[in-house]
């Protein structure tokens, strides 16, 4: 258990480091004088002159060779001061800490629409797997997968916004506007999941212990909720960990397309703008929601798999 | 004696193709039933619609009476209702069959529990008792993971009986495991006919001995001879029955080549020694391999046979010891035939690409093949197809044909027939024996059937006896 | 039974076909009909199909024949890149990871183990804010992101072929490494590949029209699929139509490489 908690450690960590050295490389790309553009930031460009961006890049030192900036600028990673935003001037974490709250509300509101979605669909599908049901939801869950993300948040924006005027367009004020967002997550989510369900299901319900199971004399419920959940339960949650990359992908685009007040809205933002600090934090911040999440996946197949736990 | 379960003119068909002629057989209390046959025979097929559990293509017809009431009319629901209850089913393979993911003793208890009704501490006190009295004591809270093929088999039987049923079906029951544990699984279902009555299949000619009883012999479908255990096994009538039991290592004759000279060495092993997994596999081991030797390795699964052999031809480092080799012998005249025919050969492509390639690698003079394939009675026709197209038997008989057109010194058989049907087993056994004594090559060969080693080999070195 | 051809089952078939029409349409629309997409016509916003415009225009009257084709060749040109760039890395890194394993093998699953701490689509963000508008990021991010899968996978079958008794046959007869590449476990690897090609370049070109869409991928006037989208959607009472297609060739390409891909997993 601490190995895999020590493993994900140390990947949140890399992932910290990658993201903060390109980041030095971007704030090095960016056109322009660093120093002058970081006074006019300040002061605003109308009071910046050539003596305040000496003082800032003294203050800074900007004037130091290239790796001690660097040193420097990690340095500043590892005390968590994720400096000022170029575009507002405010701290950086702060606002992205906000951002990640709204963020958060919305992945688990999504993530709780697509199990109620997908847990039915799926196991519904495998008990009649080949059947009309069966393969209804395949072809759903194929024309889902085809679409970008932000296709079916637009088209459900048509539909229940803009016709049916049931829910607002877009932003964020109380829980009306929660729902569309969530839903469009949701129904990607569901898209692949409900099939990995199916699948698993189908898989145990065909396999051998469960056919002996049957033979035992338990009946087919007896067998499924004894044998059938928890193997059908692995693979499904491990799956969940590459799923979780999508559904981050999904929030960036379905954030943006509501304008969401969510870190994948500021990212995309912060990119558009080239506000790198910003960049940095939002981008650290997905990573470690990622991080997370997918530690969280791996507690949960220990907890399921009783063969991790015991000496071989 | 009252009739258990009668089964008239049962027949299999898949889209109009019969896999099983019609058959008939009845079983009394206390009666032990058992059917003979290779693999294809359709004896499974006999078992799997006795129980309703035929695969989807597949039909049956006639009619399986249990307590005079025909059961093959019955809905699917109601037919499942007499599992456990009236009929019980071995699995072939028990490691598949057992819910890896729950300890021992849960699987045999949910069945006393939701079967037999008991409450959840009387049925798992209950299963307890049951895995004490087949030697599992010790292994009540193991996952099946952790169990050995043979601990995983007697797991799987008190976990189809505790449903109390008086009727135990068992297919292949023995498959994969060696003499010693077979034994034990012959034991428990010589219990079971106390209780009631078994009917076996099994391709095991020990086995159906064993549990004595009538015996009925398949072959493709068809019931070829059948009779009481003791009377047909000591006098076959029938052609193929003959050939079947004389399959039996123990029938075999003495086919250990003559014994030549004193032999020069092409292999000398002093005091090795190897542990796995922190237990000792062997030590202090001495060893020599005369040129044409045919020396025998036997023991119990998992005590290492394996692992030696890997340590003879270099491919596994020894934790001590010396292996000394006959001096300025090309490494690829020490070879290793596999336990998985199709394992050894790279699948999808052609075999007869696979021989070119390895002829054009040692510049062999290709003359060579054609009489070779001859005296392993291999058609050489074979060789356009892959080796997933090849039976088991022709495919094992292919890759000594590989082996041996590189003149090897050595040979380390891995148990090369225990995948193999019996009558192959013997062909295939005396074929490898031959024709590597034809060329000189000595042959370590590893089996945990005694009786096999003592037919073929010079000596017979055995290992573990800890295992 | 489900019937073949070319080894193929038939949803991989339906696929295959509708990759080749749309390829067919993107090149046959670059020699056939050959208008500049980017040629604007302020008199004529949103004219319906005509036999000079089979599609109608947007609402700058540029012709949408000539957009969507151009926007098709781009996606597909992009992913096909991508996807070459990628499974070469992959491949090659994964059977070198596979077969040696020690040292290298562990560098190399660093290296994977940091790619895999993020989602795809943020480390193709990082990429295009290094160079915004740039064809040549969006290709070396989304390369990034997609030779993770080919490592892996390619990685995990040749430890497996490494250790099996056919190669360990092969070498004791004699046969190099080389040989067991090719005879043992390039056949074993091939399959996998093509499947994880197909779901690569349908992964790029949802990335690539991802980024268009939050305007932070390609600048207009480049005739993208994802910037097309968000340029008509304000559009889209007057002309529905006209948002409809770049929508629809999204869907047909993506489509079209998942049947291709096997469409289940």
């Amino acid at each position: 258990m601490m190995t895999l908690v020590a493993k994900r450690l140390l990947q949140a960590a890399l992932m910290i480091w990658s993201i903060g050295t390109l980041s030095y490389v971007l704030m090095r790309l960016l056109p322009g004088d660093m120093a002058f553009r970081i006074a006019a930031g300040r002061y605003g460009y109308d009071n910046v002159n050539l003596a305040a961006s000496e003082a800032v890049r003294a203050e800074l030192g900007l004037d130091r060779p290239a790796w001690q900036q660097y040193l420097a600028w990690l340095a500043d990673l590892v005390r968590f001061d994720l400096g000022d935003s170029l575009v507002s001037g405010l701290p950086v974490a702060h606002e992205v800490s906000h951002l990640v709250l709204h963020t958060l509300q919305l992945a688990v509101a999504a993530f709780a629409c697509a199990v109620l979605l997908a847990l039915p669909v799926g196991l519904f599908a495998a008990f009649r797997a080949g059947g009309w049901f069966d393969r209804c939801s395949l072809v759903a869950s194929a024309f889902l997968r085809a679409q970008p993300v932000f296709v079916i948040g637009l088209a459900l924006v048509l539909l229940f916004s803009l016709h049916l005027k049931l829910f607002p367009v877009a932003g964020f004020n109380g829980s009306k506007y929660l729902v569309l967002p969530a839903v469009s997550l949701a129904l990607v989510m569901a898209a692949v999941s409900s099939r990995v369900i199916r699948h698993s299901a189908v898989g145990v319900i065909r396999s051998a212990f469960f056919d002996f199971s049957r033979v035992k004399g338990l009946s087919f419920a007896q067998s499924f909720w004894r044998h059938g959940v928890r193997n059908a339960a692995l693979p499904v949650v491990a799956f969940l960990g590459i799923q979780f990359a999508g559904a981050i992908e999904g929030i960036v685009m379905i954030e943006s397309l509501f304008s969401w007040p969510g870190v994948g809205h500021g990212l995309a933002h912060a990119v558009f703008n080239r506000d790198v600090p910003m960049i940095q934090a939002a981008a650290m911040a997905l990573g470690l929601i990622f991080v997370g999440l997918n530690l969280l996946v791996d507690i949960a197949c220990y907890l399921i798999d009783p063969r991790e736990r015991t000496e071989p | 004696m009252s009739v258990l379960l009668q089964v008239e003119a049962l027949s299999v068909s898949a889209n109009d193709v019969t896999l099983l002629e019609p058959l008939s057989l009845s079983l009394k209390t206390g009666e032990a039933l058992t059917i003979l046959g290779e693999t294809g025979a359709g004896k499974s097929l006999l078992v799997q619609a006795i129980m309703g559990l035929l695969p989807s293509p597949l039909q049956a017809r006639g009619r399986v009476l249990l307590d005079g009431q025909d059961i093959g009319r019955l809905k699917p629901a109601l037919r499942a209702r007499l599992w456990g209850r009236q009929l019980a089913m071995l699995p072939q393979e028990p490691w598949h069959a057992l819910d890896p993911l729950m300890p021992a003793e849960q699987q045999v208890a949910e069945v006393y529990r939701y079967v037999g009704g008991l409450s959840a501490p009387d049925a798992l006190e209950r299963s307890r008792q049951d895995l004490a009295g087949v030697g599992l004591a010790g292994a009540a809270e193991r996952l099946p993971g952790h169990l050995s093929g043979g601990m995983a088999q007697r797991l799987a039987f008190c976990a189809a009986t505790a449903g109390g049923a008086p009727i135990v079906l068992a297919d292949e029951p023995t498959k994969g495991l060696d003499a010693s544990r077979r034994d034990q699984v012959a034991a428990l279902l010589r219990r079971a006919r106390e209780r009631g009555a078994v009917l076996t299949v099994t391709h095991n000619i020990e086995v159906a001995r064993q549990l004595g009883g009538h015996i009925l012999v398949m072959r493709d479908g068809r019931l070829v001879e059948q009779g009481e255990a003791e009377e047909l096994l000591a006098r076959p009538k029938d052609g193929y029955t003959r050939a079947l039991i004389g399959a039996d290592p123990q029938h075999w004759p003495d086919i250990t080549p003559t014994d030549g000279a004193a032999r020069e060495p092409v292999l000398t092993v002093r005091g090795l020694h190897k542990s796995r997994g922190g237990r000792l596999l062997f030590e202090g081991l001495h060893m020599t391999v005369g040129r044409g030797e045919i020396i025998g390795i036997s023991g119990d699964s998992g005590c290492g046979k394996s692992s030696l052999g890997d340590i003879l031809l270099g491919l596994l480092p020894a934790d001590g010891g010396e292996i000394r080799r006959a001096p300025q012998i090309a490494r690829h005249r020490y070879l290793k035939l596999y336990q998985d025919p199709p394992a050894a050969f790279a699948p999808g492509i052609p075999l007869g690409r696979l021989f070119d390639d390895l002829i054009g690698l040692h510049r062999l003079d290709r003359r060579r093949l054609a009489p070779l394939l001859q005296r392993l009675r291999l058609d050489p026709g074979l060789l356009q197809r892959t080796s997933v197209a090849v039976s088991g038997g022709e495919l094992q008989r292919l890759a000594i044909a590989r082996a041996l057109l590189l003149e090897p010194l050595l040979l380390f058989a891995d148990e090369p027939v225990s995948r193999l049907d019996p009558i192959t087993a013997r062909e295939v056994i005396a074929l490898l024996v031959q024709s590597a004594t034809e060329q000189d090559c000595a042959v370590l060969l590893v089996s945990h059937d005694l009786e096999l080693l003592r037919k073929t080999c010079h000596h017979v070195v055995s290992l573990g006896g800890r295992a | 039974m489900t019937r073949r051809l070319l080894g193929l089952r038939r949803g991989q078939l339906a696929g295959l076909v509708l990759i080749a029409a749309l390829v067919c349409f993107a090149l046959l629309e670059g020699l056939l009909h050959g208008a500049d997409p980017a040629s604007q016509d302020l008199a004529n916003p949103f004219a319906g199909p005509s036999l000079s415009e089979p599609l109608g225009t947007d609402q700058y009257g540029r012709s949408m024949l000539a957009r969507l084709a151009a926007a098709v060749r781009l996606s597909l040109a992009l992913s096909l890149l991508c996807v070459v760039t990628s499974a070469t890395i992959g491949v090659a890194m994964g059977v070198v990871a596979g077969w040696r394993q020690g040292l290298l093998d562990k560098c190399m699953s660093l290296l994977l183990n940091i790619a895999l701490a993020l989602p795809g689509l943020v480390l193709v963000l990082l990429f295009a804010s290094l160079a915004p508008g740039s064809f040549l990021m969006l290709y070396v991010g989304i390369s990034a992101v997609l030779w993770v899968e080919y490592f892996r996978v390619v990685r995990a079958i040749t430890r497996r072929v490494a250790a099996s008794p056919q190669v360990q046959a092969s070498r004791m007869l004699g046969f190099g490494a080389l040989y067991c590449v090719r005879r043992h476990l390039w056949p074993a690897i091939v399959g996998p590949v093509l499947t994880l090609a197909a779901f690569g370049a349908s992964a790029s070109i949802l990335a690539l029209a991802a980024l268009g869409f939050i305007a932070v991928g390609l600048r207009p006037p480049t005739a993208e699929l994802g910037l097309m989208m968000v340029e008509l959607f304000p559009y889209y009472n007057e002309a529905p139509w006209v948002l409809a297609q770049p929508i629809l060739a999204v869907f047909l390409l993506v489509l079209g490489l998942n049947l291709l891909a096997g469409g289940e997993e």
